[in-house]
């Protein structure tokens, strides 16, 4: 086979397993939306379903794709979808794509500009423990770290919010940006500063050990022996020659990471009312607004299929050796991190 | 004759092998390396919730109306929150239920991870290539959001649901490290020895299996068990988990928004320490047992 030709084999294979993996993801959450005890009319309606006629009450079930068995409702549902009509939200009362188009902005800006700085951070933070393996700055790192990871990350965010806006009135405590203020990228940096705070403290060392751990390893291979006889540096064997081996992994490892940091997000989303939407999500699951949160769960799907997809082929075009072996990508963390 | 044989001299007649004193090993040498620290804060804080009605001064599930939001003082060792409850008692009464969360999710995601990872692990190569597909699929949303789908169906909460939904997403990793342990030994001699001598797919995966990777997993079942209590608290924070009359150390923290606006730092900061002093020595005992079986797999 030529190599053209393999490539758009992949690229087709690629393509489907994208699709198939949505399409299983669509209907395990329409059926578990759907055997959710609470009538979705009662959370649209409100108290006005008790004085509704049975004639109104099916037309209403009509209305809102509620009516008969399962399998049709979902194949009406996928069939609306694919052409941008994902249902109504049954507590905006409005299309749900409406309600949410404008906040997977704000999701994407918060969620990216964590990701980039938690994955930065993480590789420096690895690159000095590594060099300075075992002394004591390495240990009290390592120590601070691992407690530093299993602190809440919500209760992080009310303790900063309690200090730095309550008590010392430096930073905003909600929000994405003051109102009449949308434009004003200081005043939105200003509200972005403890939600990434926040992500950053709650995910950093759980990469950084990582990747320190690939490099320790990395490190006791006999062609750094060869280079440290040849009188190279330290610091130049670790960045020129152990850094370059382990960059594929690093970049696996990110493209494995993106749900965790999402769900990251989410959750500093709620802890200081941000716009976005993971806040988004926490409500209509408060309010049982099925077709809202089911969308939020599609489009992230989709966003981290999309993205593990490209960081996959990243990873082959800056390391030629992972065409030949497909390792799956979960697998390199399982060994770093177990 | 006599004399001559005078002159010989026995050589090493004083001679005794050298025997090493062998002592004992001491208390203090055994509990050399492990977390002893943290084992005896945990024992301190599970010992005073399971005495709970010895250990607190007030009623937890009492309103002290006179004494709403009070800071720490001498009657109220730990303040009173927004409702007037004393937060001293609730501590220790509210631990039951945040660690019984704990163990029974562990427990769940435990029991679902080693049966799905053994059968996934001996199954044929097709068969196991699509049964991972499924924590791969599970894996590919963000954890937090698929226990907020699940929660919001279940309808109002209670301790054994939460441990349920936190469990029921939570073996994927699990499952996929006892698969790779297992398809490391499923044709070995014993577990093929037991398959013909009839064993049943449970009795082998009871005599044979679990015993190799027991230790493996270790780390992985203990961690568990705080990365459900932090997310129960996670929950019940955002308002999908106990609710407030059901205390445990989430459901307490669930006033935190409110006491942000009182700024009561107490009702933050208390119930939020003793779950991550919790959380630590978990984990501290956890890395204990992945040191272990490291040093195990190194002599092998």
């Amino acid at each position: 086979m030529n190599q053209k030709a393999r490539i758009t084999n992949k690229i087709i294979r690629r393509a489907l397993g994208f699709i198939l993996t949505i399409f299983i993801l669509s209907v395990g959450v329409f059926y578990i939306a759907r055997l959710a005890p609470g009538d979705p009319l009662q959370s649209y309606y409100g108290d006005a379903v008790e004085s509704m006629t049975t004639v109104e009450l099916d037309a209403a079930r009509v209305r809102l794709g509620l009516d008969g068995p399962i399998y049709l409702q979902y194949s009406k549902w996928i069939s609306n979808a694919l052409q941008g009509d994902f249902g109504l939200s049954l507590k905006y009362k409005t299309p749900a794509l409406k309600v949410v188009s404008p906040l997977i902005g704000n999701t994407l800006i918060l969620g990216g500009t964590a990701y980039i700085l938690v994955f930065g951070l993480a590789t420096l933070l690895a690159l000095f423990c590594a060099m300075n393996e075992d002394t004591l700055m390495d240990r009290i790192i390592c120590k601070v770290g691992t407690a530093a990871y299993y602190i809440p990350p919500f209760w992080l965010g009310v303790v900063l919010v309690l200090i730095f806006s309550i008590n010392l009135q430096w930073l905003p405590s909600s929000g994405a940006y003051d109102i009449g203020k949308s434009g004003d990228i200081l005043n939105r940096l200003r509200h972005m500063v403890l939600p990434l705070v926040v992500m950053i403290l709650s995910h950093l060392w759980y990469y950084a050990y990582m990747i320190r751990n690939k490099l320790l390893d990395e490190i006791r291979k006999d062609y750094v022996l060869l280079a440290k006889s040849k009188g190279c540096h330290k610091g130049e064997i670790v960045l020129k020659h152990c850094f370059r081996n382990v960059a594929p992994t690093i970049v696996s490892i990110m493209a494995i990471s993106i749900p965790h940091v999402l769900s990251g997000t989410y959750i500093a989303e709620s802890v200081f009312n941000y716009p976005g939407i993971g806040a988004l999500a926490v409500v209509s699951a408060k309010y049982h607004d099925y077709n809202l949160l089911m969308l939020v769960v599609l489009i992230t799907g989709i966003l981290v299929v999309s993205t593990s997809i490209i960081a996959q082929s990243i990873n082959e075009v800056i390391d030629p050796r992972m065409k030949l072996r497909e390792v799956p990508a979960c697998r390199i963390i399982e060994s770093s991190s177990s | 004759m006599s004399d001559n044989r005078e002159q010989f001299v026995i050589v090493g007649a004083n001679y005794r092998p050298h025997l090493p004193e062998r002592k004992a090993p001491s208390f203090r040498h055994k509990l050399k390396g492990k977390p002893i620290l943290s084992i005896a804060i945990l024992s301190i804080i599970v010992l005073g919730c399971i005495f709970a009605e010895q250990v607190y001064n007030h009623d937890p599930t009492g309103f002290y109306l006179q004494n709403l939001s009070e800071a720490p003082n001498a009657q109220f060792y730990f303040g009173t929150d927004s409702l007037g409850r004393d937060i001293f008692s609730m501590i220790w009464y509210g631990g039951r239920a945040s660690i019984l969360i704990g163990l029974l999710s562990m427990a769940i995601s435990t029991g679902i991870g080693v049966v799905y990872g053994c059968i996934s692990g001996t199954a044929k190569a097709r068969v196991d290539a699509v049964m991972m597909r499924v924590p791969e699929l599970i894996n590919s949303i963000p954890i937090i959001l698929l226990v907020l789908l699940l929660t919001s169906v279940m309808g109002k909460q209670n301790i054994l649901k939460i441990s349920l939904v936190i469990g029921v997403t939570g073996w994927c990793a699990l499952a996929r490290i006892v698969r790779s342990e297992v398809r490391q030994i499923r044709s070995s001699e014993y577990v093929l020895a037991a398959h013909c001598m009839g064993g049943s797919f449970l009795h082998i995966m009871r005599r044979h299996l679990i015993p190799n990777f027991v230790s493996t997993i270790m780390f992985v079942v203990v961690s568990s068990i705080s990365l459900s209590m932090s997310m129960e608290s996670t929950l019940s924070f955002l308002g999908l988990g106990l609710p407030v009359d059901v205390i445990s150390w989430g459901s307490m923290l669930s006033l935190a928004n409110k006491a942000l606006l009182s700024n009561t730092w107490w009702v933050i900061i208390i119930p939020g320490l003793f779950l991550i002093i919790t959380l630590v020595c978990i984990t501290n005992i956890a890395y204990f047992f992945r040191r272990e079986t490291n040093k195990l797999e190194s002599i092998l």
